[in-house]
């Protein structure tokens, strides 16, 4: 069970990485940011399914696309909100989130649809655990990515300049950093790890254009346990919901179902005892 | 009458350890450099905020563990530093929240609305009744403030620095205004650097620095203690006379 | 209120009440898009009730599905008759709405409503998997007032009358001047003696009753219930989008709102079949970008007033 709870907290800290930077380094709760993952899904099922391309090799040609799209959109409506309320940019998440999730309909019909890759099935043995192999080749690449994220944000100059933006947009703005081009960089890259993770759900499970808004919750979840705009908590955060969903799921008569709860329980509970997150 | 409060943020001490007795009908002040906790003080009293340690008596009675709005309710009315009047609303309906919520109920919200209006033509912002707040100058909106805060009829006013950004003449002004809420049975508490004022207002003086108080007395005799000259030297805000 | 409003408002009455016996002859398609309408009008308004203590609920359809599956239950496994389970379901959404506005009293603005949105969604996934509620397969509920579509217009109808009063009359009375301080900034109301807690719960209470009625009369007039329609994000975003739209903190805005969005939806969804909410997602977008205070603002600088 606690295997089983790790590799899938991998893939959740993808998802949720590329929120926590957007609203650390922006200040932006993105609502939408579900449907990016969404639009990675879909991407990846459709290069599969009219290519034969395997949705793992596909990531790159996915995150770019995405990337641009998250850019684009920023560009064209969040810049503007960027000084309004906080509820404005909320609203307008979400009607963004809205229309892109309807748009996916229309496209493409509310079905869901799995990318069945030949390897979908095979298992793998680890220390006398059996584990599928598709979860674990997306436990491993999600990992990685978010911990190469951190690198960037630690080690390189745009990673810093971001880090600086976060903590005192001002003061970064004073010491020369074009603060409007780290925030289209970091709106980027937040969609783009976030479709990311989508296209290595497909390996594993049906996607149709409903999940943008749970997966959006679950790592709204998250950067909530691990405190907003805590971008290094991110991990362990997921850590907790991944264990407590698969814990639900285990332990938990018909869990399954109830599993898909935890994350409301998780928000409720660390937002009205510990609203600062669990790992500040 | 406060007894001994400390607060602190984090591992900042705002107050520590302040007592204070302000007698009913007073005007009392507490001035001091920036960042000396008189703001937090404020807070304190009004309910916004909870001591670590310490009581805060009013009338007599223990209201420490009361929250805000009973606070009001009881007769504790304040002002704010920085200005937030209510944006959606007129300056009348502003006014009417302190009037409908306050320390005396009002019979009728046509019974508030005159009280209001009466108000209003106390403080001086008659004229501009029926306009929204966006696009006030800073006198109008510390006038709004202080209309807001005497239409809870309150016993004891806290009135926030209102007099900075006041030109001398608006400074006057609001020193009569000021006087003539005492007169009607207000007991006023202030926080202000600016000093003419202070010296025209006060009855006593409470000098607070690093959210100790440091000296309390006459204005006078306040102003001639070292530790308040030495608090303040190099301070721009205001200087001793 | 003018008499001139008065008289326009008691014609407009009128015709609302003899629509349904002409509709019913001539255009019974027509009494079913009627009955639609009234229904979004209602928890548009009931939306905005809560929306004007600055509380934005991204979930109203939770309190829209509890009350219908509450009473859908009552009326299948306690044999309840229809109307007074209808209430019972109302009145369950209201307790739940006193708890869950306890619960996230200290949330602000976006917490809240992700704390909404999540609540609504975990409703979806339990009512999806217990046996109890009918599961995915869903629920079919009996008829209110045996099915007779004029009745159950009429019925709605009241509905509408009775929030249209609510909402006027909170704009009308104290609680106005409460709500709004509270929407504007807690601590000064609180400052000022505003009983921010009460009114805070009051208006989601009232909010929720509405918005449970709304939901248990679907389940009665359309008779299946299924935890996809009835906790559905169409009507979380319905809800939110009309008075948005239409003006919000206002009565007429949301009505105004909740007719202009449901026409455009009828319409749109001869077209398109399903994904016609893309609309919703657009016009909220627009709004906001471009006209924060919704038609009522347009209108209102038209007509060089302030407040409509």
């Amino acid at each position: 069970m606690v295997i089983f709870g790790v590799l899938r907290s991998g893939l959740y800290a993808l998802a949720a990485v590329g929120l926590a930077l957007s609203v650390g380094v922006i200040g932006i709760v993105n609502f939408a940011h579900g449907e990016f993952l969404m639009l990675g899904a879909f991407l990846g099922y459709w290069l599969y399914a009219s290519y034969g391309v395997d949705p793992l090799a596909a990531i790159p040609f996915g995150a770019a696309a995405i990337f641009v799209l998250g850019g684009a959109i920023y560009r064209g409506a969040i810049q503007r909100v960027l000084r309004a309320p906080e509820l404005n940019q909320m609203l307008l998440t979400f009607g963004i989130s809205i229309f892109l999730q309807n748009l996916a309909v229309i496209l493409w019909t509310g079905d869901p649809r799995v990318a069945t890759v030949p390897y979908k099935a095979t298992a793998v043995s680890i220390g006398g655990f059996t584990v599928g192999l598709p979860q674990l080749i997306v436990f491993v690449i999600a990992m990685t990515l978010t911990l190469a994220l951190y690198a960037v944000l630690g080690r390189t100059r745009i990673g810093k300049a971001m880090r600086a933006v976060a903590q005192n947009r001002l003061g970064a703005a004073l010491l020369g950093i074009e603060v409007e081009r780290v925030y289209l960089l970091a709106f980027g890259i937040s969609t783009a790890l976030a479709a990311t993770a989508g296209m290595m759900i497909t390996l594993q499970l049906s996607v149709s254009p409903y999940i943008g808004l749970l997966y959006t919750l679950k790592a709204f979840a998250i950067i909530v346990i691990a405190g907003l705009g805590n971008i290094n908590g991110v991990i362990y955060a997921s850590l907790v919901l991944g264990l407590s969903e698969a814990f639900v799921e285990f332990y938990v008569p018909h869990g399954g179902g109830w599993a898909e709860g935890v994350f409301f329980l998780l928000i409720l509970l660390v937002l009205i005892v510990r609203p600062r997150g669990l790992f500040r | 009458m406060l007894e001994g409060l400390s607060r602190s943020f984090g591992g900042l001490v705002a107050v520590a350890e302040l007592s204070l007795a302000v007698e009913e009908g007073q005007i009392y002040a507490m001035i001091g450099p920036n960042g000396a906790g008189k703001s937090t003080t404020f807070n304190l009293i009004s309910g916004l905020l909870a001591p670590d340690a310490g009581r805060i008596l009013f009338g007599g009675r223990d209201i420490t563990a009361l929250p805000a709005a009973p606070r009001t309710h009881l007769g504790i009315g304040r002002t704010f530093q920085v200005m937030q009047p209510f944006h959606d609303m007129t300056v009348l309906e502003n006014v009417m929240v302190g009037e409908l919520f306050g320390h005396v109920v009002p019979k009728s919200l046509e019974a508030a609305r005159r009280d209001a209006e009466a108000v209003c033509a106390l403080v001086g912002v008659e004229p501009l009744m029926d306009r929204t707040v966006q696009g006030l100058g800073v006198a109008d909106l510390k006038r709004l403030e202080m209309a807001r805060a005497l239409a809870t009829h309150p016993r004891l006013l806290l009135l926030d620095e209102v007099m900075a950004g006041l030109t001398p003449s608006e400074a006057q002004h609001a020193v009569g205004v000021i006087r003539r809420i005492r007169d009607g049975g207000v007991t006023v508490l202030l926080i202000d650097h600016v000093m003419s004022s202070v010296r025209d207002l006060a009855e006593r003086v409470a000098v607070l620095n690093f959210g100790r108080k440091i000296a309390e007395g006459s204005f006078a005799e306040v102003a001639q203690e070292p530790a308040v000259i030495e608090a303040y030297l190099g301070e721009e805000a205001g200087s001793p006379p | 209120m003018t008499a001139g409003r008065g008289i326009s408002l008691a014609v407009a009455l009128i015709l609302a009440v003899a629509f349904p016996f002409w509709a019913n002859e001539a255009q019974p398609y027509y009494l079913q898009i009627a009955i639609n309408i009234i229904i979004f009008a209602v928890l548009a308004l009931s939306w905005d009730i809560l929306a004007r203590t600055g509380q934005l609920s991204l979930a109203h359809a939770a309190f829209y599905g509890l009350g219908a599956y509450t009473s859908a239950l009552l009326t299948l496994r306690a044999g309840l008759a229809v109307i007074p389970a209808m209430l019972a379901g109302a009145l369950l959404a209201a307790i739940v709405a006193a708890g869950l506005g306890v619960l996230t009293l200290r949330l602000r603005g976006i917490y809240f409503a992700i704390a909404t949105l999540a609540f609504s969604e975990t409703l979806r996934v339990t009512t999806n998997q217990l046996q109890f509620t009918g599961a995915a397969t869903g629920l079919v509920a009996p008829p209110l007032l045996g099915g007779q579509r004029v009745v159950q217009y009429l019925a709605i109808l009241t509905v509408l009358v009775l929030v249209v009063l609510v909402s006027w009359l909170v704009n009308r009375s104290r609680l106005y001047f409460a709500f709004t301080a509270i929407r504007t900034n807690e601590d000064v109301a609180a400052t000022m003696g505003v009983d921010v807690v009460r009114y805070k719960v009051f208006a989601f209470v009232v909010s929720a009753f509405f918005a449970g009625i709304t939901g248990a009369y679907y389940a009665h007039v359309f008779l299946f219930i299924s935890p996809i329609e009835a906790y559905s994000l169409a009507v979380s975003v319905g809800a939110l989008v009309a008075p948005i739209f239409g003006g919000l903190y206002t009565t007429a805005g949301p009505v105004i709102g909740a007719v202009a969005l449901r026409l455009v939806e009828e319409f749109l969804r001869s077209a398109i079949r399903s994904g016609y909410l893309i609309i919703y997602g657009l016009i909220l977008a627009v709004v906001i970008l471009y006209m924060p205070s919704g038609l009522a603002g347009v209108w209102a600088t038209m007509r060089g007033r302030r407040r409509v």
